[in-house]
Parts: structure tokens; sequence; C-alpha cells
């Protein structure tokens, strides 16, 4: 028996002594010993570390020396500094690499140059739907219903309108040449149009006499915006009008003081937005006096996925303060404002440092999944419609634009038919 | 005891305790070099790697530390949890690697996955696997991009060649086999929801193609347009798919399956199940390979002359587990090896014991035999000494490692292929046993 304890005890020793030896590079730096590496003795494969940064470190290194391929040092590196920005769940706070960095500064200085011409879907390529009497398209020949059909020698028949436009767009006094069908010519016609800087009209408005409804379409929030509306809406209102369609669909939003300037025209003194900092005391915008306008007709604002930013605030304040009723698909949802950090090699990060809070409408703020897909947030119309699949809806046009269509029957319910009385 | 045999003793004491603590201290560096230390592994694979010379290197950790900094300062509202941050960064970087293999999961889909390798499945009762077509894993490590003109839709689809869903085993009596569900079924589309593919995007870009030779009409290709929008509206990405699928003891699902020869639709109610454990029955065993497995492997085929081994729905053994039933079943020697595609030489897979006199081995094996399970069936039948019946394995011989993260999600990465034989042959990954 006591031979049995004396084995079981040097065993003890000699075991406390394999973890002095174990531990001794810890005891010489004055750490506790590690128990990821006594872990690790034991066979148990753990990806943590002490701080987060290590975690982040140590699966960093496991990828890029145990992966069954090669991995690219920098972009793995990046890779996890985009999946640390998208955390958040906020799809505006985001990494941006040197590259896209680079892009986005490009199109934020706006040295983008244009033709002049708004275009719409067409399955030969791009439709002309407008054409900026001032731009360069319009000296170069091109006419609105003409098609594009090939950019720089290659055809883009078939593709979608939003992979047409960046082709077209480009260094201002840059030369595109573009093929385009023109009504009344046998083949298509070569043109070469000098991109410009062009300021393009934001509103657009067109009578329906039939339904007897102004259609105003406001393509963006930017400086001329609010005196194009007045203009613009002085020419509607030269006609009788039962109610006033204004179009915010694809509408990216602008200038926030251009959103409060119009507001202006609705009410006075009250508050479009309040943002919210983290550290510093909340900021607010309110309409100013002396520039109302009488309505005195109803109001219906289209909007979709795509009406963003200003345009939302522009609509939510309308929506709140009793002015409009919102027609169409839920918005955007950009209810933040972003801060743009350049890093040290070229990429730069994308962070919101403020939040918009609109005068009634809880937080309205999109929320995306890890995947980056639509979650929740915009603006919820107060009438529903999809915009019909058909490929031939034209916007604005009361023949094919359902959405539209849904707006003026709610401004303008078509007469029931009544028996008539004798 | 005399004086001599005392000081003999102690003399041997004191110096196996010398011994001992110099072990440790050499065990303690072999663990270290395990573990990848981040801050010395760091410089050393920084000159290794030493890349383009025109960018800034800002170390990864330092970049990192940079990063989360930042965003504690500017961010609109507080960052407290810098863990969610770390964990946000290791799911980009995997998820990075666009490989279906190795896959990131939060805490709920990690335990799951880890549940299932001890056989316990919730869900319909099934495994899942995601099929990249017929594409090995050279020509995704060719790099085929997708064009830069994709539309959005199109891009929801071809960032990469989307896969499909597919199932590789199905619990005996489970949810899903009541269903009569099968391996080698694709899920089309759960409760209405369209399960993104690019299949339908490469028929779009044909018809595109075909316009344009003016041998389409315009209104096939508006169809075409239509419908993909319309599914794309409400389409569920494969990942989280499986999670409908894999996840959740209760609620019921609707599933359209793509089956051999036309769709089928069931409705399944979800439900716990178990795959059956160990099993030996006379001289047939089911054989997972988890720990308990070589000790009762070992009983099972004792005095026995013959065995036959099912090594069916057999897809999320453990390898080291394998190795173990390897060592019981077969005499020593080297039996193929893992390869990877960098540039380092491959691990053999030696069997150091072994099974000198092994009994006759016969294996059952299909479509859902994989991943170590597969290695085994390999492995085994390399040297003859297993003969291999019933059909073609999965084709899935990843060997994933397991790294499970402090706040309980974790991921996969795959660190090696398993090949029976080791040569000179190029590594394909598709296509299994027979």
């Amino acid at each position: 028996m006591k031979s049995v304890g004396r084995i079981l005890s040097y065993s003890a020793i000699l075991a406390i002594c394999f973890l002095f030896g174990f531990s001794w590079q810890d005891i010489q730096q004055g750490k506790a010993p590690s128990t990821h590496a006594i872990g690790a003795l034991f066979g148990v494969r753990s990806g943590s570390a002490a701080t987060p940064e290590e975690e982040f470190q140590h699966a960093y290194y496991e990828i890029l020396t145990d992966y069954v391929k090669p991995v690219d040092k920098a972009d793995l590196k990046y890779a996890g500094m985009e999946g640390l920005m998208a955390s958040l769940g906020d799809p505006h706070t985001m990494f941006m690499r040197p590259k896209l960095a680079e892009a986005f500064n490009d199109e934020t200085r706006a040295n983008f140059g244009g033709v002049g011409a708004r275009l719409g879907t067409d399955p030969m390529g791009a439709k002309v739907v407008v054409v900026f009497e001032e731009g360069p398209a319009y000296a170069a020949g091109i006419r609105a219903g003409n098609i594009v059909t090939a950019v720089e020698g290659k055809s883009v028949a078939g593709r979608d309108i939003d992979t047409i436009v960046p082709l077209i767009k480009g260094k201002e006094g840059t030369v595109v040449h573009l093929l385009v069908i023109q009504a009344g010519k046998e083949k298509p016609v070569p043109i070469a149009v000098k991109r410009a800087r062009i300021i393009a009209p934001t509103v657009d408005t067109k009578y329906l006499a039939e339904s007897q409804i102004g259609y105003m379409s406001i393509a963006s929030f930017s400086e001329p915006t609010a005196q194009q509306f007045d203009h613009e809406l002085k020419k509607l209102e030269a006609h009788p009008l039962k109610g006033l369609v204004i179009d915010l669909r694809e509408n990216p939003g602008g200038l926030l003081e251009t959103a409060v300037d119009m507001l202006s025209r609705f009410f006075e003194n009250k508050l479009v937005v309040k943002m919210k900092f983290r550290d510093h005391p909340d900021e607010s915008a309110t309409t100013y006096p002396g520039v109302l306008h009488d309505f005195n007709y109803p109001i219906a604002v289209l909007m979709n996925e795509d009406s963003a930013s200003a345009a939302e605030i522009f609509a939510g304040c309308l929506h709140d303060y009793g002015r409009a009723k919102l027609v169409g698909t839920h918005s955007y949802g950009k209810a933040s404002v972003q801060n743009v950090f350049p890093l040290i090699d070229k990429s730069s990060a994308k962070i919101t440092i403020a939040k918009y809070f609109l005068p009634v409408t809880p937080f309205f703020g999109r929320k995306a999944d890890p995947y980056g897909a639509y979650v929740s947030g915009g603006l919820e119309p107060d009438l529903k419609v999809e915009l019909s699949t058909s490929s031939d809806v034209v916007f604005g046009d009361p023949k094919t634009d359902n959405q539209l269509q849904a707006a003026i029957h709610l401004l303008n319910p078509p007469t029931p038919v009544v028996a008539k009385r004798q | 005891m005399s004086y001599t045999k005392k000081s003999i003793v102690s003399a041997t004491g004191v110096i196996s305790a010398i011994v001992v603590v110099i072990g440790g201290m050499m065990a303690r560096q072999e663990a270290d070099l395990g573990l990848v230390h981040p801050t010395t592994s760091g410089t050393s694979i920084d000159r290794l790697l030493a890349s383009r010379s025109d960018d800034v290197n800002v170390p990864a950790g330092d970049y990192f530390y940079e990063l989360s900094q930042k965003l504690k300062k500017e961010y609109v509202e507080a960052v407290s949890d810098d863990q969610k941050l770390a964990v946000g960064a290791i799911r980009g970087m995997v998820s990075s690697l666009q490989d279906p293999q190795s896959l990131f999961m939060d805490k709920a889909q990690f335990q799951a996955f880890l549940n299932a390798r001890e056989g316990k499945f919730e869900g319909i009762g099934a495994d899942f696997d995601l099929v990249i077509g017929t594409k090995g894993i050279q020509a995704e490590a060719a790099g085929e991009a997708p064009p830069s003109d994709a539309t959005a839709e199109e891009a929801l689809v071809m960032i990469r060649d989307i896969p499909r869903l597919q199932v590789v085993s199905v619990v005996p009596g489970g949810p899903a086999d009541k269903a009569k569900v099968q391996v080698g079924d694709t899920v089309y589309s759960i409760d209405g929801h369209w399960v993104v593919n690019s299949d339908l995007i490469k028929k779009f870009r044909a018809a595109q193609k075909s316009f344009i030779a003016k041998k389409t009409p315009l209104s096939e290709l508006n169809i075409l347009r239509n419908e993909i929008r319309s599914k794309a509206e409400h389409a569920l990405m494969p990942l989280k798919a499986k999670d409908l699928l894999f996840m959740g003891k209760s609620g019921a699902v609707t599933v359209v399956w793509d089956h051999a020869g036309g769709q089928r639709t069931t409705k399944i109610v979800k439900a716990a199940s178990a795959m059956p454990g160990f099993e030996a029955n006379g001289s047939r065993i089911l054989l997972p390979f988890t720990p308990a497995s070589a000790g009762l492997l070992k009983q099972a085929i004792a005095r026995k002359s013959a065995v036959t081994i099912d090594l069916r729905n057999n897809t999320l053994g453990d390898l080291s587990s394998m190795r173990q039933c390897l060592e019981v079943l077969v005499p020593k020697g080297q039996y193929g090896g893992f390869t990877t595609f960098r540039h380092d030489s491959p691990t053999p897979l030696v069997v150091h014991n072994g099974n000198s006199s092994p009994p006759k081995i016969t294996l059952i094996t299909d479509k859902s035999t994989r991943g170590v399970a597969e290695m085994f069936a390999m492995a085994a039948s390399s040297k003859g000494y297993a003969t291999l019946s019933g059909s073609e394995t999965g084709g899935d011989r990843d060997n994933r490692a397991i790294v499970k993260l402090p706040d309980g999600s974790g991921y996969t990465l795959v660190t090696s292929v398993y090949r029976p034989i080791l040569g000179g042959q190029k590594l394909v990954k598709k296509g299994g046993a027979k």
C-alpha cells in the first residue's frame, strides 16, 4: 500500500514538473499559463484567443496557412475588414477597398460627364426618353425615341439599362461613340458625342387633361430644383387641377436644404428632420416662413425602392403632416448621414455618423441581413402598388404606368355610374 | 534500504524531474507551433508572402485594431461588442473563399452542425451539400469571374456560380425519409420561395445571345426576364434555405424538390430525429465515425473471418475516429494521403500498428457515402483489403478543420483533399469511388 502511495505522489510531482516546464515561457513573462496552449496539447482545436484582435488574427493566419488553396494576403485582409464593417448590420457603413474608394471619390467629386439625355429600358439597348436641348447629345442629332444599340462598338441589346448608363458616362471632355437607331433610317447611325458636365433639369411636368391631374416628376434634389419646382407648378396650375402627382420614383435624393426649401411651400415653421449624433447635440431642420403656396387640391407622391435620402424626407414630411398620400412600393430607407474616412493604403471607411428622424414616422432606416439583402426599412406607402412587370411601362404615361394610374384614381376616383333620375 | 540504493533512487528522481520539465518546455513549443502564434508567425508570413511592392502594407491585426477604433469613435451608435466585430471579420474572410465546404456558421447554425455530427438531427432530418454544377475545385481556382456587365438580378446569382442545395443523406425514419425525400434531390423552392441558382440565369444568357443573333423572338426573352425578376423578388439564398430545412424541431415546410425526372412537392413537419449509431448485427456493421466507434468495431470483428460494413448515409464523420477505425481494420502501411493546391508536399495517411490478420471486408457505399466515410472506403479498398459493393460514393473527400469561436459561432475550413494514391496524377475533386 505504502509503495503505491509513493508511486502516485511521485507521478503527481512529475506531472507538476511537466506543467512547470510547459508553462515556463508564460512564467518568465509573468503571465498565467496559457490555457489555449494546454488545450492544444490535448488536441482541442479552438479559434479563441485572449482579445478579439487576436481572435481575428488567429483566423487570418489560419486561413492563410491552412486553407487548401493559396489565398491572396491583401484580399483576405480586405474581406475581413468588409466583414468587420458589415457586422453592424448597417448597409451604409462599409469598408471600401482602394479601387472602390477611388471610384467613389471620382463620383462624389462629380468630374463625371454625360451626353445630356435620360435613357429608358428597351430590348434593343437603351431608349432615349428625354434629350436636354442644351446638352451635347441634342447637338449631335440625338432625339427622344432614338435607341442606343451599341456603345464603343459593343452591342448593348438585351442588357439592363443600369449597366448601359455607366458605359455612356465618363470623364468630361472625352468622346463616346454610339450606334443609334433612328426612325426612318435603314441602318443604325454611328454618332460621336463629346461628354460634358450636364446640369440636368430636375423637374418635369405634364398635364393629364383626361383626368385633370398634374403630373410632376422630380429626378433629384439639387440646387436649382426648388426654383424649377415653382416654375413648373405655375405651368400646371394654369389648367384646372383635380390633383397633383409628384413622382419621386428613382429619385436618389440630393441636398437636404432643397427638400426643406420645397417643403416650406407646404407648411411654415414645422420640423422636417431631427439629426441624432452620438456625441454631440441633436440638430434639426425646420421649414421657414414666407413662401407658403396654396395647394387647393389633393396630392399623391409616387415612390419605389430607389427613392432615397432627401426624396424620402420630402415624401415623409408631406405624409406626416397629412399633405399627401404615398403610392407605390416601400422606399429605400436611407435615414442616415455618412462620412468617408480615407485610410493609409488608399482604402476608406464609410461610416454612418448621424440618423434622420421624421416628425411622426418612426425611424425608417434600412436593415439588411449579412448577405446584404433587404430586411426592413423605408417609408411604407399608403397605397401599395407594384409596378407592372410588362416591359413596355413608360414612367409618367397614364396608359402604361400602373402606379401612376393608381395615384390618379386615388386623387380623382372615376365617378360611379349612377342610374339617371328622370 | 541501503544508502547507495537510496541515493540512486533520489538521483533518478531528480534527473527524471528535470527531463520532464524540459519535455514540458518542448511540448509547449510544439503546441504553440500548432496554434500559429499570431505575432511571431505573422512577421515570418509577411516576409514569405511579401507582395507587390507598391502597396502600403498594414498588417492585418493592426488594420483590424485601427478600424475597430475608428468605428467606436465615429459610428452613430455605441459600439461596445468587440467580439462581434472580430466574428464579423472572420465571417467576411471565410465567405471570401467562396467555397461551399468552408462555411461560417452563427451560434445556432454551428450547434446544429455539431449535433448532426453526433447523429442528432433536427429540421427535416437530412444532411445537405452545396453543389456547384459539375465544376470541380480546380475550375473554381482558375477564377471564372462573372461578366462585368451583369445586371442586378444576374449579379445576385453570378457573383459566383451559385450552388444548388442537394440532399446528401437522409435520417432513416426521420421526417424527410417519411416524405420519401431521396439522396440527390435538390431544393427548388421552400414555402413558395425560389432557391436561387445560376441555371435560370444561364438560360437567360443563352436566350440573350440567341436574341442578338436574331434567332429568339423578343417575347421569349422578356418572358425569361420577367420570370427572373419575379422569382428574384422573394428568393432564398441556398444557405438560408439550408437553415430552414436543417434547423428547428417544429413547424411545417412545403418543399418543392427537383428530382430525377421531374418536380415533387412535399409538406414536411420538422422534428428531432437520430441517425443510427454503431450497430453490429452478425457480420453486418453500421459504422458512423464517432469517437466510440473504433472500440466497438474491434469487438465486433473479433474472431470473424468476414464482415460487411454499411457506409451509407455517412456524411459527417470525424477524421480521427475514422483513422482509429482503419487501425482496427487494416494492416499497417500508407493509405494514400492528403494533398493541397499549395506548393507543399502531401501528408500521408498512415496506419501505424494496424490489424495484421484483417477479416475479409465488404463495404457498402452509395452517393450518401461522403467525407471521411468516402476516404475510409477508398483507403481500405486501395490496397485490396476491402471490396466495394453498392454504388459510386458522393465525391466529397475534403478534409475540413472545424473551428469554434468564443461566442459559440464557428466555421469549417477545407485544409486538404484526400487521395487514395499519392503520385504525379492530377487532383480531381468530383466523382467518387466505384
